[in-house]
C-alpha cells in the first residue's frame, strides 16, 4: 500500500514517480512530486522508485479562475 | 546596422566609456547611467551594451522601441511608460534603468564611449546587413 | 464633433500616492456635475476600487432600489495602484451596481485603459446616477479639464463600431488614439437583462480598438437603460510616476523582477503569452472539469478540437505585445485578427476577436456541446460587440438546451430555432435574435433564474427538474467548471457575495485532486483566506492572472506554494511602495475582509444575503440524471461504499442516485457551518457584530441592518 495525497492505493512492485502519475491520469505538466517529503525532480520521474509504504504528494500548481 | 564593439584583450577596465557616457546623456559621471558597463572577471573585462538585437521591440507593452534607419534599436521617450517590461525581458540584460529616470536606456552605437576611450578598445562596426 | 448639451470644466487633482483624492459624480437625469472628496475614512476603510464603488452604491440606493430605478449608480474605481505600469495586470477598473441578475450589488472588473486614465483625469471613482430619455456620451478629457454630456445621435450601435468611432472623434491625432478609452455596450444589452460594458483599448500595432469586458451582471443592460450610450474619457501622459509613488524605486525593483520572472518561466509554465487563459482547455478536459453539455459531465474526447493548440496555430497572432494595460508581460489578451465573420449583421466583414479566454472556449464550446473553433469565435465576436456577457449567455443556453434535449420545451416554444447541443448555427441565430430584439432571443436574455419560472409556468416544464438542472445561484449564472467532484468549490462558488463567479476561490485542484483540504474546517479556512486575499485585487485596482499563473522558480519550497508566498509579498511591497503606508500580508487580509463582510451586509440590507440565498442546484453538488450517474458510476458506487458504508450492488440506479444526492446535499450544509463560522456569522449567515468589530467594522450602519437578522 501507498498514500497518493492522502488517500491509499495498491503498492505494485517496481514502480516509478511516473508509474504513478500515469496510473493517476495526472497529466498537468506544472506538478511538484514529494515522496516522504522529499522532493523529486522532473528528470527523475522516470527513474526515481516509489517504494510499498511510500507518502507521495503530487502537487498540482493549477492556478484556475 | 550599427553595433559596438568590445575589444576584450585591450580594455584595462578604467571606465572611461562609462563616465563618457553617463556625462554626455544624463549630465552626471555615474555608472548607474551609463548604457554601458564593464564588468571585471579576475582582471579580464568584458562589456555590457546592447547587442541591437531588437528582441525588445515587439514586447514593448507601449510600442515605444523601434529599429531606426542605421538599424540601430532605439526608444522614443514620448511613448514610453516606464514600465521596465523590456529591462526584465532582455536576455543580455543590457536594458538598463535608474531610479531617477522615468525611462529606461540603452546603447545606441553613438561612438561617444569609442572616442573616449584610451586604449582603442572599442568600435562602432557598420554593416550593410539589416 | 457631436453636440454638447452641457458642459463642466475642472481642475483634475494631483495624483498623490495612488489617489487623486476626488472623485466625480453625473447625474444624467439634469446633466449635473458634483465633485466629491474622497475622505482617509474612506481610504482607511474601503481601500478603492470595489471599495469604494460599493461605498457610494450603499449611499445611492435604499431597500427598495431595483435595477433599473433611476438612483441605481454604476460605479466605477480604479483603486490604488491601479495605472502603475512596472508590475503586471495594474489597470483594472472595478465596477458595481444594483444588478438585474440578481438584485444585488454585482462586482465585475474589467481591463482596458479607462480607470487608469480616469484616476490620472483627477478621479479616484465615477458614480453615474439617474436616467435620461435622450441618449448620451459623456466624455472627460483629464488633460484639459473638461466635461461633456454630448448628444449620442447617429452613432453605431455595437462597440466594435462604436469605440472605433468614438476613439477617431476624441482622439486629436492617429497617434493620440492611445490615450482614449471607451466605455460601451451593444444591441443586444438593450433586449436582455446580462448585458455587459466593454472597455476598450487602441492597440497601435494592429491599429484597431480592442476590448475587456466588465462582463457579469448586466451592468451593460443598466449603462443603456440610463440612457448613455458610451463613456470616453482622454487623459495623455502616462509615465511610471504618474501616481505619485511613495517609493519609486520598489516599484522598479520589484516590477523588473517580475519581467524578468515572465521571461524565464512562461513557457515552462502556463503559456500565458502564447494562449492566455485558454491554455487550460485540456488540462480541465483530462481532469473531468471541462463543463459540457450544461455541466452534464467533465469532458469530451473532441475537446482536442478546440486545444490550445488548434487556436495558436490556426487563429492567434503570436509574438507581440498583447497586454491589456501597460507593463503586463503577462499578455495574455490574445486575438484572432483577420478573421471573416459568416453569419449576421457584418457577415463578410474581416474583423479582429478579442479572445478566446479560457471561459469562452468552455462555455461557447464545450458547455454547449460545440467543438468547432472557429464557431467559438464568431459567438464570442458577436458577443463582444453586442454587448453580451458571454458567461451567463452560454450557461443560460446551455441550459435551454438540456430542457430542449429532456423535453422540456419544445423547437416550437423556442420560435422555431434548433437549439440542440452542438448545434452553433442555432447558437449565432439566437445571438442575432437578441440584438435584433426579436423571436427567442429576448426570453433567452431573461437569463436561467426567470426562465424557470417562465418555462414552468407557461410551457408546463418539470420545475424541480429544472431547478436541479439551471445553473444559477442568486440569480447569476454559474461560470465555466466542472465542479461536482469538489465541495470546496461547490462552496467556492455558492457561498460568494455576488454570485457563482469562480473570481472569490478556485479550489478544485487543492480540494478535489491533491486532497490538501480534507476537513470542513481545512475547507473553511481555503473559502475565507482565498476569497478575503482575492478580493483584495479587487480594491487595488489589480488583476488575479499575475499573482499565480506564473509563479518563481522555488516556488515549490514554501510551505505554502498554493499562496505563491513570494508573490504575496510583491503586492505587499507594491502597495506600501505607492501608498507610504506600512502593511503586512496579514493586514492585507484585512483590509479586504472589512469590504467583504460590508458587501455581505449590503446584500442583506438588499433583501439577500441569508443562508436561503446560498444553497446550489444539485447540478453542481453531485449526478442529476441517471446519465451522469453512469459516465462515472464506478466512482460514484466507491464513495457510496466508503464513505456512507453502503454495498452499492445490491442498489438500483435510482436508489443510489437518491442516496448520493442526501449524502452530497448533507454535506454541503455541513460545509456552509463550518464556513459561516470561519468568516464570522450565524448560522443563518449574519455576519455577527463581535466580529465586525473585530475586524474595524462596526459601522452603525451595518449593525442597523443585521440587528434585525439576530
Amino acid at each position: 500500500m501507498i498514500t497518493v495525497n492522502t488517500r491509499e492505493q495498491a503498492y505494485q512492485a517496481g514502480m516509478t514517480v511516473r508509474d504513478l502519475l500515469d496510473r493517476n491520469q495526472f497529466t498537468f505538466r506544472h506538478i511538484i512530486v514529494r515522496v516522504n517529503g522529499e522532493y523529486v525532480p522532473e528528470e527523475q520521474y522516470d527513474k526515481a522508485p516509489v517504494q510499498d509504504g511510500d507518502d507521495v504528494l503530487v502537487l498540482h500548481l493549477m492556478a484556475g479562475g | 546596422m550599427k553595433i559596438l564593439v568590445h575589444k576584450q584583450e585591450l580594455c584595462t577596465g578604467c571606465r572611461a566609456c562609462e563616465v563618457a557616457c553617463s556625462t554626455a546623456y544624463f549630465k552626471t559621471p555615474d555608472r548607474n547611467k551609463s548604457a554601458i558597463r564593464i564588468i571585471n572577471n579576475d582582471n579580464s573585462f568584458h562589456a555590457r551594451k546592447c547587442t541591437q538585437c531588437g528582441e525588445c521591440i515587439d514586447m514593448c507593452t507601449a510600442h515605444a522601441i523601434y529599429r531606426d534607419k542605421n538599424g540601430v534599436v532605439r526608444i522614443d521617450k514620448k511613448l514610453c511608460v516606464g514600465c521596465l517590461g523590456c529591462v526584465g525581458y532582455c536576455s543580455e540584460l543590457v536594458m538598463f534603468y535608474d531610479d531617477d529616470l522615468t525611462e529606461p536606456f540603452k546603447c545606441i552605437a553613438c561612438n561617444i564611449c569609442v572616442k573616449a576611450c584610451p586604449e582603442n578598445a572599442l568600435e562602432v562596426l557598420v554593416s550593410k546587413a539589416g | 464633433m457631436r453636440q454638447i448639451l452641457k458642459e463642466y470644466t475642472y481642475t483634475p487633482a494631483t495624483i498623490q500616492r495612488g489617489y487623486s483624492g476626488k472623485s466625480l459624480y453625473l447625474n444624467v437625469s439634469d446633466l449635473r456635475m458634483e465633485e466629491k472628496v474622497v475622505t482617509e475614512f474612506m481610504k482607511e476603510k474601503f481601500i478603492g476600487g470595489k471599495g469604494f464603488d460599493l461605498w457610494y452604491l450603499w449611499q445611492a440606493v435604499t431597500p427598495e432600489t431595483r435595477w433599473d430605478s433611476p438612483e441605481n449608480e454604476i460605479v466605477m474605481s480604479v483603486g490604488p495602484l491601479g495605472g502603475i505600469t512596472q508590475y503586471s495586470g495594474t489597470g483594472k477598473t472595478l465596477v458595481c451596481a444594483i444588478s438585474p441578475m440578481t438584485g444585488i450589488p454585482i462586482d465585475s472588473n474589467a481591463g482596458g485603459y479607462f480607470g487608469p486614465l480616469l484616476k490620472f483625469s483627477g478621479w479616484d471613482a465615477l458614480e453615474l446616477q439617474g436616467k435620461t430619455e435622450k441618449e448620451l456620451v459623456i466624455f472627460i478629457d483629464g488633460n484639459k479639464g473638461l466635461i461633456q454630456f454630448c448628444d449620442a445621435e447617429g452613432l453605431p450601435e455595437d462597440s466594435h463600431l462604436l469605440a472605433e468611432e468614438l476613439t477617431r472623434n476624441y482622439a486629436e491625432s492617429e497617434e493620440d488614439q492611445v490615450n482614449v478609452s471607451v466605455v460601451s455596450s451593444g444591441s443586444a444589452a438593450r433586449n436582455i437583462l446580462y448585458g455587459m460594458l466593454n472597455f476598450s483599448f487602441y492597440d497601435p500595432r494592429r491599429k484597431v480598438v480592442r476590448f475587456k469586458q466588465a462582463a457579469r451582471g448586466g451592468l451593460g443592460t443598466i449603462m443603456l437603460d440610463k440612457g448613455i450610450k458610451a463613456l470616453v474619457v482622454r487623459y495623455k501622459g502616462i509615465k511610471g510616476n504618474t501616481n505619485n509613488p511613495a517609493d519609486v524605486a520598489t516599484l522598479n525593483r520589484i516590477g523588473v523582477k517580475y519581467h524578468k520572472e515572465m521571461h524565464d518561466l512562461d513557457e515552462k509554465q502556463n503559456g500565458m503569452r502564447k494562449i492566455g487563459t485558454a491554455n487550460t482547455i485540456l488540462v480541465m478536459n483530462q481532469y473531468d472539469l471541462l463543463p459540457t453539455r450544461n455541466f452534464q459531465t467533465g469532458g469530451d474526447p473532441a475537446a482536442v478540437n478546440i486545444s490550445p493548440k488548434v487556436f495558436i496555430e490556426q487563429y492567434l497572432t503570436q509574438g507581440i505585445h498583447d497586454g491589456c494595460w501597460y507593463g503586463c508581460t503577462m499578455s495574455c489578451a490574445k486575438t484572432a485578427d483577420h478573421f471573416r465573420l459568416l453569419t449576421g449583421p457584418y457577415a463578410g466583414a474581416c474583423v479582429t476577436v478579442d479572445g478566446p479566454e479560457y471561459e469562452c472556449v468552455a462555455g461557447l464550446g464545450s458547455n454547449l456541446g460545440i467543438f468547432d473553433p472557429r464557431a467559438i469565435l464568431e459567438e464570442n465576436f458577436y458577443c463582444d460587440t453586442y454587448g453580451v456577457d458571454l458567461i451567463s449567455f452560454a450557461t443560460t443556453v446551455a441550459f435551454i438546451m438540456e430542457c430542449y434535449q429532456r423535453g422540456q420545451i419544445s423547437r416550437e416554444q423556442m420560435g422555431g430555432l434548433d437549439l440542440a447541443f452542438g448545434n452553433s448555427d442555432a447558437v449565432l441565430e439566437l445571438l442575432h435574435q437578441m440584438a435584433r430584439g426579436e423571436g427567442f432571443g429576448p426570453i433567452a436574455g431573461l437569463g436561467i433564474r426567470r426562465l424557470k419560472k417562465l418555462f414552468a409556468e407557461q410551457f408546463g416544464s418539470d420545475p424541480a427538474l429544472l431547478q436541479d438542472i439551471g445553473m444559477e445561484n442568486k440569480g447569476l449564472e454559474y461560470s465555466e467548471y466542472c465542479h461536482k467532484e469538489s465541495l470546496a468549490q461547490q462552496g467556492g462558488f455558492a457561498l460568494t457575495n455576488k454570485g457563482p463567479q469562480h473570481d472569490e476561490a478556485w479550489l478544485i485542484f487543492m480540494d478535489m485532486v491533491n486532497n490538501q483540504i480534507p476537513t470542513f474546517e481545512d475547507k473553511a479556512y481555503a473559502l475565507y483566506y482565498y476569497p478575503m486575499f482575492r478580493t483584495w485585487f479587487g480594491l487595488c485596482g489589480l488583476c488575479k492572472l499575475p499573482w499565480n499563473d506564473i509563479v518563481p522558480a522555488d516556488n515549490y519550497k514554501t510551505e505554502t506554494p498554493a499562496k505563491v508566498p513570494e508573490h504575496v509579498q510583491n503586492y505587499v511591497d507594491i502597495f506600501n511602495a505607492v501608498t507610504g503606508k506600512s502593511i503586512d500580508k496579514e493586514e492585507l487580509i484585512l483590509q479586504s475582509e472589512r469590504v467583504y463582510q460590508f458587501q455581505r451586509v449590503f446584500n442583506i440590507r438588499m433583501g439577500k444575503g441569508l443562508r436561503e440565498h446560498d444553497y446550489a442546484p444539485y447540478r453542481s453538488l453531485g449526478p442529476v440524471s441517471r446519465e451522469e450517474y453512469l459516465s462515472r458510476q464506478e466512482l460514484y458506487d466507491r464513495q457510496l461504499r466508503e464513505k456512507q458504508g453502503l454495498d452499492p450492488a445490491s442498489m438500483s440506479l435510482d436508489e443510489k442516485i437518491a442516496t448520493t444526492r442526501a449524502y452530497r446535499e448533507q454535506q454541503f450544509e455541513l460545509l456552509m457551518d463550518a464556513v459561516y463560522k470561519r468568516r464570522g456569522w450565524t448560522e443563518n449567515g449574519v455576519p455577527k457584530p463581535e466580529h465586525l468589530r473585530e475586524i474595524g467594522m462596526d459601522l452603525p450602519m451595518l449593525l442597523e441592518v443585521i440587528e434585525p437578522h439576530l
